[in-house]
């Protein structure tokens, strides 16, 4: 399938302007930044924080943003109007989720700059991030491909919200619920193991497994998402 | 050359058919209309034919592919569309909007000026979509389906929304289109605007073609063999046309008592309401 970057600037520059005019979501942008600055104090002495700080950020920026751009293009029929022009779906997968990457990206560094976290590998917390933020914007795109409105878009983030934000804290029931080891595989626990590593000492392994996990649910769930999205497009 | 051809298409949505056997083929240059009331199957059709929706049976081209085609870029940048599904970003202005089109388009700047004239909104391009009326937003959808100038163009009802004056406007440049090369398939249920505007029509109904011709060939298979005769003095007749109707005119003619004298002829309207002894909605 063709990718054309003039088109998916086009559709890019579009988000760009509708986004900073819609102020319900668009306000989403700060929630991170707030939570940096909450945490900030707490610092060494809150471990989980960075975790949480991330985790919580990819829900409620990345993948709601995403939902709700795609849900409100469905609610308002541009959607369909747009597959009718010479965009492919993967124009306009790219150009929508290109604006919520860039978004992401930029808040998250600031987040991480005022909470003042430093990773202990720059090489596998930099991939990690991005296919995160990739992997949330592929799990928005299927909410909003599941929803018809923009209300249904808020609530259907809901259960990415208790999964994925929950599943770090699973391990917790782990001793009473051997089942929920499987949390421990949820790219939002890998993050957490992560951010966890010591500067003083880690393996290779350390850094890996958590880079190729995420790696794996990032091709899955992108890949769910341009199947759906090809498909919701047409009727049946 | 056909720019459309349709052969039997069916498509059925659960035990109801939507389409049942349908087939014409649209040539080069002509103005179409495909008339018939709500949910008599003008929108599935138009789906079909731009590869929003897949048929039960039968197949179709469009502008030399399978219509199945018709969601490649390529294909794309040949047709316009303008349906009820089609959609307006409201807190971009109109301007923003087509700006969006015309770069998905690779079209220059002046297309954007060209577009708005021809939909009479040269004035309002800086207006918000969401404070526009329903007629100027109608006119705003067009402007986007047809900024590329298409080959083939597809109108869903394009001037359900607007007012006789903008409904006139866009015929004017339909015409204007069509001249230029656009072929039009417009589905509309009035049918004075098909009359207007369309150098053929198909009636459908319940999923079938009823008839099919030039609004004139239809009217002239279902017209009256009568012709309607008014006197100066107020008389008024409706006479069968045969030789003693010929002669009887004639000596009326030379006593110069004819007031005003006419075939019967149907509307669009009347052919339809006979053929589905149905009332258009």
């Amino acid at each position: 399938m063709s990718i054309s970057y003039k088109r998916v600037r086009a559709i890019f520059v579009k988000d760009y302007k509708e986004f900073s005019r819609n102020y319900a979501v668009s306000i989403m942008l700060i929630f991170p930044v707030i939570l940096a600055l909450l945490f900030r104090k707490a610092g060494s002495s809150l471990p989980e924080a960075s975790g949480f700080l991330f985790n919580t950020s990819f829900v409620i920026l990345t993948c709601f943003a995403q939902a709700c751009l795609i849900a409100e293009e469905k609610e308002r029929n541009t959607l369909r109007s747009l597959m009718l022009t010479p965009a492919t779906a993967m124009d306009v997968l790219i150009g929508k989720s290109s604006l919520v990457f860039v978004m992401s990206a930029v808040v998250l560094a600031i987040s991480t700059f005022i909470f003042g976290y430093v990773p202990a590998s720059i090489w596998a917390f930099v991939p990690t991030i991005i296919l995160s933020i990739i992997l949330y914007t592929a799990a928005g795109t299927i909410c909003g491909l599941f929803s018809k409105t923009l209300l249904e878009a808020s609530l259907s983030i809901l259960p990415v919200a208790f999964v994925f934000m929950g599943a770090p804290w699973g391990a917790t029931f782990v001793k009473d619920y051997p089942i929920f080891k499987v949390l421990d595989y949820v790219p939002s626990s890998q993050l957490v193991h992560l951010l966890g590593i010591s500067n003083t000492g880690y393996t290779t392994g350390d850094v890996l497994n958590p880079l190729l996990i995420t790696l794996a649910w990032t091709v899955v769930l992108t890949i769910v998402s341009v199947v759906l999205y090809q498909r919701r497009l047409k009727d049946e | 050359m056909d720019v459309i051809q349709v052969e039997r298409i069916r498509k059925r949505f659960g035990n109801k058919d939507a389409l049942a056997d349908v087939s014409f083929s649209i040539p080069k240059g002509e103005i179409f209309g495909f008339l018939g009331p709500s949910g008599s199957g003008k929108t599935t059709l138009i789906k079909i034919l731009t590869a929003q929706l897949n048929p039960t049976s039968g197949q179709a081209r469009v502008l030399d592919q399978p219509a199945e085609r018709m969601q490649q870029s390529a294909q794309k940048m040949r047709f316009g569309i303008l349906t009820d599904n089609s959609g307006l970003y409201e807190r971009l202005s109109i301007e923003e909007n087509l700006e969006l089109y015309r770069k998905l388009y690779d079209l220059p700047r002046s297309s954007i000026d060209k577009v708005l004239q021809f939909v009479n909104l040269s004035g309002e391009r800086k207006k918000k979509v969401n404070l526009l009326s329903k007629g100027m937003r109608q006119r705003v959808m067009l402007a986007c389906a047809i900024i590329h100038e298409p080959e083939l163009l597809f109108l869903d009802e394009p001037t359900s929304a607007l007012d006789p004056v903008n409904s006139v406007h866009i015929y004017k440049g339909l015409r204007y289109l069509n001249e230029n090369g656009t072929t039009i398939f417009l589905t509309t249920h009035d049918m004075a605007e098909a009359e207007l505007i369309c150098n053929r029509v198909a009636i459908l109904y319940r999923g079938q073609i009823q008839a099919i011709g030039s609004p004139k060939e239809l009217k002239r298979q279902h017209r009256e063999n009568v012709v309607c005769v008014d006197l100066i003095n107020g008389e008024a007749y409706e006479l069968p046309i045969n030789e003693e109707t010929a002669d009887q005119i004639a000596d009326w003619m030379k006593q110069g008592l004819i007031d005003r004298l006419e075939t019967k002829e149907p509307t669009l309207g009347d052919i339809f309401i006979k053929m589905t002894g149905s009332e258009l909605l």
